[in-house]
C-alpha cells in the first residue's frame, strides 16, 4: 500500500488533474485506489460527480468521531473510490491545531484504510501549513507537479529544503513537469536544462492541453472520454514512470 | 463497508425488455452495455469451491473473458481476473489473487465445467440528478432459466440500493432469490444438484436393520463411488479420481472381510478376488501419482544448491506415471473388468431374500457392528502392545493394516452411534494411523527412490541428480526414524484407559 500526495505549495499547477487521472489509470490496472479530496474547493469531487459534503465536517472527521470508511463514495469506475471534500476543510489547519500530535493525525486516520486499498492519493490544497505537515507525515510519495517557469522552480527548491530541514526521510519527493507548453521557448529551455540538473524530475511531462481542460465539462477522468489522445498517453507514461520509481525505491 | 448485492428473479412471463420499460417509468438509468455472454460454472468434482461457499464463474463475451469468484451467501464478487480460458489446474494460472484462492482450496483437483449457460447480459447504471452512477443493475437474461437481476450497490450509496430494492419488490412484484439460484436451477435442469459427490462415506443405517440388508446398502454406495470415478480415472483428469476409486475398492474389500458372514461365502470369495485384483492393478499409477504430488516437498527438503539437480527425477516419474496410467486405462476398459463389475452391480440389485443365507445376515447390524469393532479394536491392542524398539518393520505394517480395518468399520457404522463419541474415537485412531502411515510411506519411498536411481543410471542422467536423490533418501530415512520414535508415544495415547473405557462402553452390545 502506498500513499501518494499530489502536492505543490503553489495553486493551479495541475494537482487535481494529476490525482484524478493517475487514480483512474491505477484503478484500471487493478490497483484498489482511493482519492481523498482534501481541497475545500472540491475539484476532484466535482470531476467524479460526487457532492463535496462530509457528514460532521472537518471537526468530526479529524476527531475520529466518524469512521473514514463510512464517508467514502464509490466513483463510476471500478476499483476507484473517493473521500469527498467539504467546505469546512478550509479550517482543517485550525481543527488540527486543537489536537494532540496534529502532524500524526492524518496518518492515524488513514491507517485502517491501508488494508482495503493498494493506493491512496491525497489531492492537497496548495500551501505549507499544519495540514501539509500532516500530509507529509502520512505519505510515502510527494508527487509534485511543476510548471516549467522560474517561479515554480523556486518553490521546488523550497520544498526540497523543507523536506531536508525537517528530516522527512520516509518521504520520496517526485517532481514532474505539468502544463508544459512546448510552443513556449521558456518552457522548452527550462525542461531541457532542469532535467539534466535535477535527475529526480520524471521524464514524462504533462502537456498544457485543452483535452485536459475538458475534464471540467465532461466531469470524468481524461481516460474515460479520451482513450488515445496525447494527454491520455502522457498520464499513462507518467504512471508507469512513477510506478517504476516507487519499485526502485523499495528495492 | 459496501452493502451486499441483492438478487431478484423475473417471473417467466416477463422479458428483459418489459422489465426495462417498467423500470424506466420510475428511475433514471442508462444502459452501459448489452452483450451476449457464455457463462460457465466451474468446480472440482467433489465441489470443493461450493463447499467453501464459493461460486466460480467463467464469463466469455466478445469484448472480454474473465473468471470471477463469488461468495455464495452474500453474492459479493471477491476476485475477478481476465482470462482467455480456464486451465485444468489452478497452478497453471498466473500469480495473483485468483491463483492463491483457488490453489488453497483445490490443491491437486482439476477445475471442471459444471454447467454452461449462454445468455444476454445487460449492465444498467442507475443515475442521480448529477448523472452520477449510484447503483449498478446486472440483468442476466437466459433462454430457458429464470432471468436473474442483481443489484450491485456502490459504496456510500446505500439509499439508492434501498430505494430500487423496494421498487422491485413492491411496485414490480419481483421475488428475491439467492446468488446461487441460477446454478441451482441449471443443475436441476441437468437432473443434478450441488454437492452430489463427496469422498466421505455418508451412510445412514438403522440399528435394527438386518446385517445382510445393511451390508448391501454399504456395498451399493461404494459401488456408486467406483462408478462415478471410473470414467475420469481412465481419462486421468486428476489424481483424486483414482484415489477415490481406490479407496472405494479398499473399503469394499474391508467390508467383504470384516462385515463377516452377511453375504454367502462363495460370493464373498469371488468378489474378494476381483476387488483384490482391482486394488493391485490400480496400485502402480497411484504410487506414481503420490511421488509426483510429493515432488515439490522432496525438492524443498534439499539444499538450495541441489534443488535444480533433481529435475530429471520428475521427468522419470512422469514417464512412469504415463506408462502405468496407459496400462490401467486398458485394464479398466477390458471386458473382464466391465463384466465382473456389472455382475457385482446385478448381485447388489437383486432381491434381498436370495442373499440372506449367510450366518450373520439376520442379526441386527448394530449387534454385528458392536461385535466386529470390539474384536478388531482388541486385536490392535494385542498387536500394538508387543511392539518394542527392536520389533521388525513388518509388525508396524501389520498393525497399520489392522488399524485401517477398524477405521473402515467405524466409518461404515458411524451412523449407529452418538456422533460426538464416534468422532472422538475416530480422531484418536486417526492420530495413531498417521504415525504408522508416515512410517510405512517413508520406508517405501526410501526403497523406491533407490530403485529409481538404479533405473535412471541407464538414462545418461547427470551425476548431481543422484547426489540430490541420495540427500533425499537420507531425509526420508530420518523422517522414517522420527515416525518410528513417535509410535510408542502415540500408541500409549491410543491405549490409555480413558479410550479403552470409551471403546468398551460404546461398542458393548446391550441387546
Amino acid at each position: 500500500m502506498k500513499i501518494i500526495a499530489s502536492y505543490n505549495i503553489k495553486g493551479g499547477v495541475g494537482k487535481t488533474s494529476t490525482s484524478v487521472n493517475l487514480a483512474y489509470i491505477a484503478a484500471q490496472q487493478d490497483y484498489k485506489t482511493l482519492v481523498w479530496d482534501l481541497d475545500p474547493q472540491g475539484a476532484s469531487s466535482y470531476y467524479f460527480r460526487v457532492k463535496p459534503k462530509v457528514k460532521g465536517g472537518s471537526k468530526q472527521l479529524i476527531a475520529g468521531d466518524r469512521n473514514l470508511d463510512g464517508l467514502i463514495k464509490a466513483t463510476d469506475f471500478n476499483n476507484l473510490d473517493l473521500l469527498p471534500a467539504d467546505f469546512s476543510f478550509r479550517n482543517l489547519d485550525l481543527v488540527l491545531d486543537e489536537r494532540k500530535k496534529p502532524t500524526q493525525r492524518l496518518k492515524k486516520l488513514l491507517s485502517p484504510l491501508t488494508e482495503e486499498y493498494d493506493l491512496i492519493i491525497l489531492d492537497c490544497p496548495p500551501n505549507i501549513s499544519l495540514l501539509s505537515e500532516s500530509i507529509f507525515a502520512a505519505s510515502d510519495i510527494l508527487l509534485s507537479p511543476i510548471i516549467p517557469t522560474t517561479l515554480s522552480l523556486r518553490t521546488l527548491e523550497q520544498l526540497k529544503k523543507y523536506i531536508k530541514d525537517n528530516k522527512l526521510k520516509h518521504l520520496q519527493l517526485v517532481p514532474f513537469f505539468s502544463m508544459a507548453d512546448r510552443r513556449k521557448k521558456m518552457h522548452r529551455e527550462i525542461i531541457d536544462t532542469l532535467s539534466e540538473k535535477h535527475p529526480d524530475i520524471l521524464q514524462t511531462a504533462i502537456p498544457y492541453a485543452s483535452d485536459i481542460e475538458r475534464m471540467g465539462l465532461e466531469r470524468k477522468p481524461l481516460g474515460a472520454y479520451l482513450k488515445k489522445g496525447r494527454s491520455t498517453v502522457a498520464y499513462q507514461l507518467l504512471w508507469q514512470e512513477l510506478l517504476a520509481r516507487m519499485n526502485n525505491h523499495e528495492t | 463497508m459496501t452493502a451486499i448485492p441483492l438478487h431478484f428473479e423475473l417471473p417467466d412471463s416477463q422479458t428483459a425488455i418489459k422489465f426495462l420499460k417498467k423500470l424506466h417509468k420510475t428511475i433514471d438509468f442508462e444502459i452501459a452495455s448489452q452483450q451476449y455472454t457464455i457463462k460457465t460454472f466451474y468446480d472440482s468434482f467433489d465441489w470443493r469451491l461450493y463447499n467453501a461457499d464459493i461460486l466460480c464463474e467463467f464469463n466469455q463475451s466478445k469484448s472480454a473473458s474473465y473468471i470471477s469468484l463469488i461468495d455464495r451467501n452474500s453474492g459479493v464478487t471477491f476476485v475477478l481476473e481476465e482470462q482467455q480460458d480456464v486451465p485444468r489446474f489452478s497452478d497453471q494460472l498466473q500469480n495473483g489473487r485468483l491463483k492463491t484462492q483457488l490453489s488453497a482450496l483445490l490443491e491437486m483437483r482439476a477445475l471442471l465445467p459444471v454447467s454452461q449457460l449462454p445468455h444476454q447480459v445487460h449492465h444498467i447504471n442507475v443515475l442521480n440528478k448529477d448523472k452520477k452512477t449510484v447503483l449498478r443493475i446486472r440483468l442476466d437474461e437466459y433462454e430457458s432459466l429464470a432471468n436473474h437481476i442483481t443489484l450491485q450497490p456502490l459504496k456510500g450509496y446505500d439509499k439508492a440500493l434501498a430505494r430500487v430494492s423496494l421498487l422491485l419488490q413492491n411496485s414490480l412484484q419481483l421475488k428475491t432469490t439467492t446468488p446461487s439460484a441460477t446454478l441451482d436451477h441449471a443443475l436441476k435442469y441437468q437432473g443434478r444438484k450441488a454437492q452430489d459427490y463427496g469422498s466421505k462415506l455418508a451412510l445412514k443405517l438403522d440399528p435394527k436393520m438386518r446385517a445382510g440388508q445393511a451390508s448391501i446398502i454399504i456395498y451399493r454406495q461404494l459401488l456408486r463411488t467406483i462408478q462415478m470415478n471410473e470414467c475420469n480415472t481412465i481419462a486421468d483428469i486428476d489424481s483424486e479420481f483414482l484415489h477415490d476409486f481406490r479407496i472405494a475398492i479398499r473399503r469394499t474389500r474391508a467390508g467383504l472381510s470384516q462385515i463377516k458372514h452377511t453375504l454367502p461365502s462363495p460370493i464373498v470369495a469371488k468378489y474378494a478376488v476381483f476387488f483384490a485384483w482391482l486394488g493391485q492393478i490400480t496400485g502402480p499409477t497411484r504410487d506414481m501419482d503420490v511421488y509426483l504430488l510429493s515432488y515439490e516437498q522432496y525438492k524443498a527438503t534439499l539444499p538450495i544448491s541441489l534443488r535444480a539437480d533433481i529435475t530429471p527425477l520428475y521427468a522419470f516419474l512422469k514417464d512412469k506415471q504415463v506408462e502405468a496410467q496407459k496400462e490401467l486405462a486398458a485394464k479398466l476398459n477390458s471386458p473382464n473388468y466391465r463384466t465382473q463389475l456389472a455382475n457385482w452391480e446385478q448381485y447388489l440389485k437383486a432381491p434381498l431374500a436370495k442373499k440372506d443365507r449367510a450366518k450373520n445376515a439376520h442379526i441386527s447390524i448394530k449387534e454385528l457392528a458392536d461385535q466386529r469393532i470390539r474384536k478388531v479394536y482388541k486385536r490392535i491392542l494385542v498387536e500394538g502392545e508387543v511392539i518394542n524398539d527392536s520389533s521388525p518393520a513388518e509388525a508396524l505394517h501389520d498393525l497399520r493394516k489392522t488399524c485401517k480395518k477398524l477405521r473402515y468399520l467405524m466409518e461404515f457404522f458411524q451412523s449407529l452411534y452418538p456422533k460426538d463419541k464416534m468422532k472422538f474415537l475416530i480422531k484418536s485412531l486417526k492420530d495413531l494411523q498417521a504415525v504408522l502411515g508416515d512410517f510405512q510411506d517413508y520406508e517405501v519411498q526410501e526403497i523406491n527412490i533407490k530403485h529409481f536411481s538404479e533405473e535412471m543410471m541407464a538414462n545418461n542422467i547427470p551425476s548431481n541428480t543422484f547426489l540430490a536423490m541420495g540427500v533425499l533418501v537420507q531425509h526420508l530415512d530420518a523422517m522414517k526414524c522420527a515416525a518410528r520414535d513417535q509410535f510408542a508415544k502415540q500408541f500409549t495415547l491410543f491405549e490409555q484407559p480413558e479410550n479403552q473405557r470409551a471403546f468398551k462402553h460404546l461398542f458393548a452390545h446391550k441387546g
